[in-house]
């Protein structure tokens, strides 16, 4: 026989035992199908996580696309003459019970006015048209408090182009009244997307919640592949007395996992198309999308159609060679083998290899490009968790001895093969380390990505803020309508304006300027210490931290008002200095409090208006009622929540992107450990039901499945909080921050792990105690 | 010489310590047991032979108190079976009874010696007096030299001879043998059986013995034939 004949044979021979191990993945009955159904679903879940993984930038391309062409936002200095084809446009956005509602005030200024996607005719004066969700609401017995807002005839629906996703409440109304001078003019909608990419430190935290989000998948993928493996060999030896050898026996079981991963990606793909629809359901953080948009990337989809079999039967047939399969049963080679520490260590140490000539070396200033080894470095560090933790745990349990039956049960049950246990809570373990590792990250770079913004959210929990509403006497009227709506303790506000010196600014200085604080004199007392006021007062107070190379005019100085129209005024000599009130949230700069009597007429028509409003802590709906008396006040006002902390809004997306992937993955490997336990009690249903026929109480055997779990769990937290804290220590050092260990931290997320197991171990009892029905004496 | 009686007809030597009457059992379409009936008194031997899907090891498993059946009364020392909890059942067949069945039975995890001792600690006693206990009855089953080893590591013999150990070392009143011969060649088949009722007389506990191998059947005082569900009595003489 020639060489190149015999290559055919042995390939031949390859795909023979291949197919036989299909076939016999389908073969065997009920039993046989289950087995292999249990390791398609296992496979199957992970393969849908990563399939959303996959769809990850399809989403953000499709929801940035929609939301881009809806934009009115226009990036140029030059002013847009009024014209045919032209639109006034008001941001009148709104937020009702915790959700962001889109809005948009539209005037068209002639025939050929642009529309926004998804709109097929514009809104007249008292019209609007709504989205969907938002339809839904207003007509609906919860949308009761925004359908006082938004009283308009709802004259149409916004199509699906013209929405961020399936949820978004969105509304554009129609108006005859907008003010070209507070109002936006556009001949278009849409602008390019020209986002940014993230910083290296923001990037850095994206590449390592990738790495943490994934390698669970895959750590489960492999634990899947593996159930029902002592059934198999116990079937494959079957196979050796019929005459196949040792490398068919092996081969036979790479077509059998090869089989069930491929059902895997089946089910993975079911999952998947059927798991989509759900985000039709939820909204997380105002984010909403369309099914639609989760579609994974073409090249990383084949990616994990093609690597998802090969890693099920490389795992195959890297877990057979501690096994050797005879004629006549198993023999184990595990069995006298004590696992070997020295190669455990090899990815780890690799890892911190990779990751030590990083530190210092990344700030949000420096440029990116070192993704691929702070990935490859956070990877092999979370690997050394799944391949230490068996190690670990036999060689701990082997030192376990004595204590009651059901941990002696559990305990020997490790003793003899803790393989299977140690791979089921690795997944969990490798989370758990990873997440330990960003929380670190987290906590220590959130001083960078959160900003104080000096306001006291404890004297005005919101802010009412916008285009002047014509003049003092429409403040004051303003101010009447928010005091009287319910809910509302107490408002103070004033009108205000910009007034800059004419001087020139001294050399390298900026020029002088001051806000003009507006109202009479029960107005400005609120804010600042009045002594005696009257009509025609003008009073200055001084920065509680003056702010060098700013600073303010003198009285008596000439100034220019920045209200479009350039009038001049000169701050009255006899300005008389005054403190603002230590808890006025006007003590951040220079003011001026002028009572209207002391200012040129119409200044104030052209500047905008401040209402600081603290809410009614009885009243749940307050805010609600806020903003629709703002809404009827005036289209240009918006109302803001005040708050002692501000997010950076990358740095927020990237803490929701964690804690909706930390979810998926909980999920995950909550659903994986449960198939992999019942495959477990299943195996052992005629065991359990001999130890009930003498008499086992069932409270022992499910602490002893309890305790079988637990013990694992505990070792693999461990050696997580361990890892966790070395590569939190090691991301930190890289962003130069000094290593700070945040214990409460460290306590929630393995009580959140432990906690899924609880929860798994509470699911598989009903199995548990099925299983434990005597009737699993019958083999007939 | 065997003869024939109606089950329960018969005079019993001593105390009746259990007695099932008219005993029905399905599992899904499948009729098991159709008006089944046996009595067993103390110390006595009784097989329980019949054809293969007969009947014969739901009789032992509803008698025994392991499977609770569709009707029928079955009735340990007084008390009725079927009026009791899982829990009191559970305790009764701790405490009173001892099983032996034909594969499956031993914990892989756990040491020979172990398996021994578990009757005993799920029934409170402590480790050290359990296994003291246990290893006396190893050695009166000869199978000491195991007493360290997992069942993975012994035949199938000294499996089954580890399966009686335990089975009598709560000092049982019956013991329950569901085909504990039937995974052993003919030599250590004998040679379990011996050990079995031999330690069971000592010991003055009733054996129930479920077997189709007729030479089993030898082992005991008198056979109940179970065909179709149904229980005949065939007494013996002369052994």
């Amino acid at each position: 026989m020639t060489e190149r004949s015999r290559r055919r044979v042995g390939v031949g021979r390859w795909i023979t035992d291949l197919l036989l191990g299909c076939r016999l993945a389908v073969s065997g009955g009920r039993e046989g199908w289950t087995r292999t159904v249990l390791t398609a679903v296992g496979v199957g879940l992970g393969v849908a996580l990563l399939l959303v993984s996959a769809a990850i930038p399809n989403m953000l391309d499709a929801r940035s696309e929609r939301t881009s062409a809806r934009s009115d936002l226009r990036f140029t200095q030059q002013e847009l003459p009024a014209g045919d084809d032209t639109l006034l446009i008001v941001d009148v956005g709104t937020r009702y019970r915790g959700e962001h509602v889109y809005g948009r005030m539209l005037q068209p200024e002639g025939p050929d006015a642009p529309r926004p996607p998804g709109v097929t005719e514009l809104p007249g004066p008292g019209e609007m048209v709504v989205s969907p969700s938002l339809e839904k609401l207003l007509t609906g017995p919860d949308g009761a408090l925004l359908r006082e807002r938004l009283d308009a005839r709802i004259v149409g629906t916004i199509g699906d182009e013209g929405l961020g996703g399936a949820l978004e409440h969105a509304f554009y109304l129609g108006s005859d009244s907008l003010d070209p001078d507070h109002a936006r003019r556009i001949d278009g909608f849409g602008t390019p997307d020209d986002s940014e990419g993230l910083d290296p430190v923001l990037l850095m935290l994206t590449v390592v919640i990738l790495a943490v989000l994934l390698l669970p998948v895959a750590v489960f993928i492999g634990a899947a592949v593996r159930s029902g493996s002592d059934r198999r060999d116990r079937r494959l030896a079957a196979l050796r007395l019929v005459g196949a050898d040792g490398a068919m026996t092996r081969r036979i079981a790479a077509g059998e996992a090869a089989f069930a991963s491929v059902l895997g990606l089946g089910v993975g793909a079911v999952c998947f198309f059927a798991g989509r629809q759900l985000v039709e359901l939820v909204t997380v953080a105002d984010v909403t999308l369309f099914a639609g948009d989760i579609r994974p990337t073409l090249p990383l989809a084949l990616l994990i159609v093609l690597a998802v079999p090969a890693a099920a039967v490389a795992v195959t047939v890297f877990a057979l060679r501690r096994v050797v399969i005879e004629p006549l049963g198993v023999v184990r080679h595990a069995a006298g083998t004590r696992r070997r520490l020295w190669w455990r260590l090899v990815p780890p140490v690799l890892g911190l290899a990779l990751l030590t000539p990083l530190i210092g070396t990344i700030d949000a200033e420096s440029g990116g490009g070192n993704e691929t080894q702070i990935a490859a470095g956070a990877v092999l560090l979370l690997i050394g968790v799944a391949v230490l933790l068996p190690w670990l745990v036999e060689a701990v349990v082997g030192r376990l001895s004595g204590g009651a039956v059901p941990w002696q049960l559990a305990t020997r049950r490790l003793q003899l093969s803790s393989g299977t246990s140690a791979r089921v809570v690795s997944g969990i373990a490798v989370a758990s380390a990873g997440a330990i590792a960003l929380q670190m990250l987290f906590a220590g770079v959130s001083a960078d990505y959160v900003e104080e913004t000096g306001q006291d959210p404890e004297r005005a929990q919101f802010q009412v803020w916008g285009w002047s509403l014509g003049g003092h006497s429409e403040t004051e009227s303003a101010l009447r309508r928010l005091r009287e709506t319910t809910g509302i303790r107490d408002v103070s506000g004033f009108s205000t304006v910009y007034a800059a010196s004419v001087a020139e600014p001294a050399p390298g200085g900026l020029p002088a300027g001051v806000d003009l604080v507006v109202g009479d004199c029960a107005m400005l007392a609120e804010f600042a210490r009045l002594e005696s006021c009257a009509a025609g007062d003008v009073f200055m107070s001084e920065a509680a931290q003056p702010v060098p190379d700013a600073p303010a005019p003198k009285p008596g100085e000439r100034v220019v008002m920045s209200d479009g129209t350039a009038t001049e005024w000169t701050i009255p000599a006899g300005t008389r200095m005054v403190a603002a009130h230590p808890d006025s949230p006007l003590q951040d700069a220079a003011r001026l409090y002028v009572t209207p009597e002391a200012l040129p007429p119409d200044v104030l028509r052209h500047g905008r208006v401040e209402f600081y409003v603290n809410l009614d802590p009885a009243e749940p709906d307050a805010v609600e009622h806020l903003r629709t008396t703002a809404v009827k006040a005036s289209p240009y006002l918006s109302v803001i929540e005040r708050v002692a902390l501000r997010e950076n809004d990358r740095f927020a997306d990237i803490r929701l992107g964690l804690f909706v992937g930390a979810v998926l993955t909980l999920l995950l490997i909550g659903a994986s450990m449960l198939v992999t336990t019942l495959e477990q009690l299943r195996e052992r249903q005629r065991l359990l039901a001999v130890l009930v026929a003498f008499g086992t109480r069932r409270s022992t055997l499910t602490w002893s499945v309890l305790l079988q779990t637990a013990v694992p769990v505990v070792l693999g937290l461990a050696l997580a909080i361990g890892v966790g804290l070395g590569l939190g220590a090691v991301l930190m050092s890289m962003v130069d921050l000094s290593v700070r260990i945040d214990w409460t931290s460290i306590g929630q997320i393995t009580g959140v792990a432990a906690g899924v197991v609880l929860l798994v171990t509470v699911l598989s009892l009903p199995v548990l105690w099925r299983l434990m029905r005597p009737d699993g004496l019958r083999t007939e | 010489m065997k003869h024939a009686t109606d089950a329960g007809a018969r005079s019993l030597p001593s105390e009746t310590l259990l007695t099932a009457v008219d005993l029905h059992k399905s599992f899904g379409p499948t009729t098991a047991l159709a008006g089944a009936s046996m009595e067993l008194a103390a110390g006595e031997v009784v097989a329980i032979m019949g054809p293969s899907g007969s009947g014969k090891s739901t009789l032992l498993h509803c008698a025994a108190g392991i499977v609770a059946p569709d009707s029928g009364r079955i009735v340990y020392r007084g008390r009725e079976l079927s009026g009791m909890s899982d829990a009191a059942r559970s305790a009764l067949r701790r405490s009173e009874f001892g099983f032996v069945f034909q594969f499956g039975q031993l914990v892989p995890e756990l040491t020979c010696l172990e398996n021994v001792a578990l009757p005993l600690r799920l029934d409170g006693h402590r480790r050290r007096a359990a296994e003291r206990r246990a290893t006396e009855w190893l050695e009166r089953l000869e199978v000491t030299d195991v007493a360290h080893k997992r069942p993975g590591e012994i035949s199938g013999g000294q499996g089954q001879r580890v399966a009686v150990a335990r089975s009598l070392v709560t000092g049982p009143r019956v013991v329950f043998a569901d085909e504990p011969t039937g995974a052993l060649d003919s030599l250590n088949g004998e040679r379990v059986m011996t050990l079995l009722t031999e330690a069971a007389r000592e010991t003055g506990a009733a054996v129930v013995l479920v077997t189709h191998e007729p030479r089993v059947a030898a082992y005991s005082d008198r056979e109940i034939v179970v065909r179709d569900g149904r229980t005949r009595e065939m007494e013996l003489t002369g052994r």
